[in-house]
């Protein structure tokens, strides 16, 4: 701790803060522009210039000069306002003055500068600058005649989401801040920049002259897309979700988001939605009462009762779920199961039988602080792309090492001396038990207090290094550098997402992964953990609130085997689009058709409801109260921005109504529901709405400890013998089937695609663009090729959120599908 | 007393001549407003759109809340009032949304016969604001 004064306060502050930082917190201002909270400090715009009685002569940068002890600090004074002011005229030299339609008008950091300091006119004259605009891209406008240089921009992009799209080219008055070869911005298109950019040089497109920001109410909610549970806040002006702003004042991702986050929320403004429920009528569906829909789905749930089957994704709210669970109770069916059956065993089986927990261990930023971090699965920063951000961050700033186990390569491989694992497709698990077993040859393994040591170690007789370095392409020295730099680092990571098209091997990957984290004694160790994380926004919270199967009761693939085999009366299905999203469309199909009563409700009239008997509509998450549970254990609240269209109503107050008409007790308020489910949720027993603050809850503390150490053998899988194999996966522009009715989203990837690396692209004379069939078992697929340098010779790939690719005719949830390639 | 209260008289006397009254003749007689009256607004026109970029502070400023601005992108990619409505019954005639107009797009005109039989009347849209 360092004390000094500023403006004649005396403040103690950490000896690694700047004058700036120092300043902040004892609630004095100084202004800034090139400066941001999770950027290294840089020092570019002079505005922050401060007196330092130690260093008279000239003034100091606050942003980028360390406190010393005994500084003294004068934050204003008439030399600074002087020179200040002069920064400013500079600055508005060449800046165009188009505040009146620039975007930015009403939270302009210059035009705020310049009012405080009433720089009405200039004493410099220079030409204003005149540089073309670049609005080739769907998503973000750049008009460098707006730029001040400051950076930040260029900052983010490379410090925190690591993409590194822009740099600072040419010199003196002409520097202006431009993509490789001053082309057009083709990114990730996270918009990270334009949240950062202090003026209106970098703009979301979509949001164009939509609104004046002091127009726009702002309400705090949480993403609705993936696990990671960024915190959001929406812009909303006449009902409808107009932008996500940028703050960083809530939630664990410090205001940053991905491209789903910043751009994909607008699906809840379409004119697609849902507004009433149907019910089909001679063979048609048609609009219908609530009242006659709600009668007709207790009807038909209650003539099924235990042969019934509910099956839920994983976007309903906690509370929406504990009422879905006693719906089940009140409807006497133990077939109870949420998003894709096999897809989260990793978490609710692999990880039981192992720690004894159904969660990650820690929480998201202890990995900006780790300094060896593995990556299962590479496209993690596909699946949980603001987690990708924090790997990056602890790459990068804390020189982490970072190993990546992947089928194909994506941006954490391409980090600096990032360890690439690439192997055959389908043999992580071997990897992992490969690991395990040179940890345990070699007298590395923590073993202490752990069960099975020796059971393990000759279990894993098959799966020594050498073994398996062959039969899955990868080096054996990366093999044993990696399980030497996770046992001997002080801080280590491993990560695991999990999700629909990731059904293989997803119970085994987390016992393996377990297993190592065991090993290495990362499990419940403070600052390190093992991180399981689920695709959806409240996939953790399904599993806390168990959405599974009860016991001898089926879960979600064998209530469709049994439903496809008309054993089930009626199927209840929430917020999934299961014809497309899950694996082996012909099961769905045939479940569906042979169920005499089946209910969807959902937002729109997906694949799946326009199948159903009745449909209800439900409210999106930007028009409900109630709390996420995110990958990370931390519960957060939601809140509505906008109402819902027509009837649609939320999946909270639809539960209610059928609880009601089944004569159950009903909780009356989300709140009140959320007692209920924390009284009878492990690990929720001590939460109460009031602890979930701005940062949320973590249940279970920053480090959960393991209940059990008990180590499972599990056997690797076999790589397919077969010339090309196409795998499944995410891609990063989307999530689940959602984000398709997006306009940001569909803006970048509108379509699905079947993606080539270069060299079999080449082989096989496959351009971009031209249209491609996949043969397999189960059928054939057609797309149009994309071509990228991610993947190795004889692999494909091919995202699943699209319904008009009907991926699941061939994907039934095997790790990688053999296939035949015509043009 | 007597002699004041004659020349008071003589001035309402000479008054009452012929010639000498203030009162206007309305509505066959009508009088040329001072250039600083505050009358009906009236959008200013360039060659080819209105002069307004739907900044939205005349909205902003505008103490009876009685301005409507919707903005949008024309053809050309430029900003444009897509909707530009004051109700005038709600106007107060202050004048500040031709203050804040940083384009001098809104003046306000001299034209004060606004008296009208249906309250949807006194809405004007851009297109009678234009004119
Ligand atoms: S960037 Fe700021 S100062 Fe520049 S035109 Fe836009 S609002 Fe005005
Ligand atoms: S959108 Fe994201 S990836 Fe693209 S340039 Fe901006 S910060 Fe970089
Ligand atoms: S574009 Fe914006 S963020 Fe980037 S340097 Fe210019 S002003 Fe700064
Ligand atoms: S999709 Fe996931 S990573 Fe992206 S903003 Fe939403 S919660 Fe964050
Ligand atoms: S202030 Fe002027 S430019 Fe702005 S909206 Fe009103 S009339 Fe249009
Ligand atoms: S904020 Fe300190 S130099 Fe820019």
């Amino acid at each position: 701790m360092v004390n000094l004064t500023i403006d004649g306060k005396e403040v103690k502050v950490s000896k690694t803060a700047t004058i700036y930082e120092a300043a902040k917190e004892a609630g004095i201002y100084i202004p800034v522009l090139c400066y941001a909270k999770k950027l290294l400090p840089y020092g570019a715009c002079r505005v922050c210039l401060v007196e330092v009685e130690q260093m008279k002569g000239r003034l100091i940068p606050s942003c980028t000069t360390p406190v010393t002890a005994g500084m003294v600090v004068t934050t204003m004074s008439d030399e600074i306002r002087k020179v200040r002011k002069t920064v400013l005229e500079f600055l508005l030299v060449n800046h165009v003055v188009d505040c009146p339609v620039c975007d930015k008008a009403g939270e302009c950091d210059l035009q705020d500068l310049s009012y405080e300091y009433e720089v009405v006119t200039n004493r410099f004259a220079g030409e204003k600058f005149d540089l073309p605009k670049d609005e080739i891209n769907p998503l973000i406008e750049r008009n460098m005649n707006r730029c001040v240089l400051c950076g930040k921009c260029v900052r983010v992009c490379d410090e925190v989401v690591g993409y590194g799209s822009y740099s600072f080219i040419n010199r003196g008055f002409e520097t202006k801040i431009a993509t490789a070869f001053d082309r057009g911005l083709n990114c990730e298109f996270c918009g990270q920049c334009v949240s950062l950019c202090p003026v209106g040089a970098i703009l979301p497109r979509p949001f164009k002259f939509k609104a004046r920001p002091w127009q726009l109410k702002e309400v705090n909610s949480v993403c609705g897309y993936c696990g990671n549970g960024c915190t959001v806040t929406f812009g909303t002006k006449d009902n409808e979700v107009q932008t996500i702003r940028f703050n960083d004042k809530t939630g664990v991702n410090d205001g940053n988001l991905c491209i789903r986050g910043r751009f994909g929320a607008t699906y809840v403004n379409s004119d697609q939605r849902l507004t009433s429920p149907l019910i089909r009528k001679d063979g048609e569906l048609v609009e219908a009462s609530w009242e006659e829909a709600l009668e007709k789905v207790t009807e038909g749930l209650r003539s099924a009762g235990s042969s019934a089957g509910i099956i839920s994704g994983a976007r309903l709210t906690n509370e929406e779920l504990f009422l879905l669970k006693n719906l089940a109770k009140a409807v006497g069916t133990g077939n109870l199961d949420h998003s894709g059956g096999e897809c989260y065993k990793g978490v609710t089986e692999g990880l039981h039988e192992t720690l004894g927990l159904q969660a990650s261990t820690a929480t998201f930023p202890q990995v900006e602080k780790a300094n060896a971090i593995l990556a299962i699965r590479n496209d993690f920063y596909e699946t949980h792309p603001v987690f990708g951000m924090v790997v990056n961050q602890a790459v990068k700033r804390n020189n982490a090492h970072l190993t990546v186990i992947g089928d194909k390569q994506g941006k954490l491989t391409r980090m600096p001396h990032a360890r690439n694992l690439q192997h055959k497709p389908g043999l992580e698990v071997n990897i992992l038990n490969a690991m395990c077993r040179f940890l345990l040859d070699e007298k590395l393994a923590k073993t202490d207090g752990l069960q099975g040591v020796e059971e393990l170690q000759e279990a894993l007789a098959d799966y020594a290094v050498d073994a398996v370095t062959a039969a899955a392409g990868v080096s054996a020295d990366a093999i044993k550098q990696s399980a030497k730099e996770l046992v001997s680092a002080e801080n280590a990571a491993i990560l695991l997402a999990y999700g629909l098209p990731y059904t293989a091997y997803s119970r085994e990957l987390g016992l393996a992964a377990a297993n190592l984290a065991l090993l290495t004694g990362i499990a419940g160790r403070s600052g390190s953990g093992l991180y399981l994380c689920g695709e959806k926004s409240n996939s953790q919270g399904a599993i806390d609130q168990q959405i599974l199967p009860a016991a001898g009761a089926l879960g979600v693939s064998g209530m469709l085997k049994s439903a496809s085999e008309g054993k089930l009366k009626a199927l209840y299905v929430t917020g999934e689009d299961m014809l497309v999203s899950y694996p082996d469309k012909g099961l769905v199909e045939k479940a569906l058709d042979k169920t005499p009563f089946v209910v969807v409700q959902d937002l729109f009239l997906s694949e799946t409801a326009s199948k159903a008997d009745v449909v209800l509509p439900a409210a999106s998450f930007a028009e409900k109260s109630g709390t996420f549970t995110n990958a990370e254990r931390r519960i957060q609240r939601l809140h509505p921005g906008i109402k819902s269209p027509g009837q649609a109503k939320t999946d909270f107050a639809i539960f209610q109504a059928l609880l009601t008409g089944f004569g159950a007790a009903v909780p009356a308020t989300e709140a009140a529901a959320f007692m209920a489910l924390a009284a009878t949720t492990p690990g929720y027993e001590m939460v109460g709405l009031e602890m979930i603050g701005d940062q949320g809850y973590v249940w279970g503390g920053e480090t959960l400890v393991p209940e059990i150490r008990n180590l499972v053998a599990v056997t690797g899988g076999k790589a397919l013998e077969a010339k090309y194999q196409l795998v499944v996966g995410s891609a990063l522009y989307h999530s689940g089937t959602t984000s398709v009715h997006a306009k940001g989203p569909m803006s970048v990837v509108s379509e699905p695609y079947i993606e080539f690396g270069r060299e079999d692209a080449a082989e096989l004379k496959i351009v971009d663009g031209q249209q491609v069939k996949l043969k397999a078992a189960g059928g054939e697929i057609s797309a149009k090729a994309k071509v990228d340098r991610r993947l190795p010779k004889g692999v494909l790939f091919a995202p699943y959120h699209f319904g008009s690719l009907k991926l699941n005719r061939i994907y039934n949830g095997q790790a990688s599908i053999a296939v035949e390639i015509s043009k | 007393m007597f002699k004041e209260f004659a020349k008071g008289l003589s001035i309402t006397l000479k008054h009452l001549l012929p010639g000498h009254s203030t009162t206007v003749d309305y509505p066959k007689q009508k009088l040329t407003m001072s250039p600083r009256f505050r009358g009906l607004h009236r959008l200013v026109p360039t060659q080819t759109r209105e002069k307004c970029v739907a900044c939205y502070l005349c909205p902003t400023v505008c103490p009876a809340k009685c301005i409507t601005v919707e903005s949008a992108e024309n053809e050309k990619g430029e900003k444009y009032p897509k909707v530009y409505k004051i109700d005038l019954l709600r106007c107060i005639f202050c004048g500040y949304c031709v203050e804040a107009c940083p384009v001098e797009a809104i003046e306000m005109s001299d034209k004060y016969e606004l008296a009208n039989y249906k309250r949807e009347d006194f809405i004007f849209d851009k297109e009678r604001l234009l004119k």
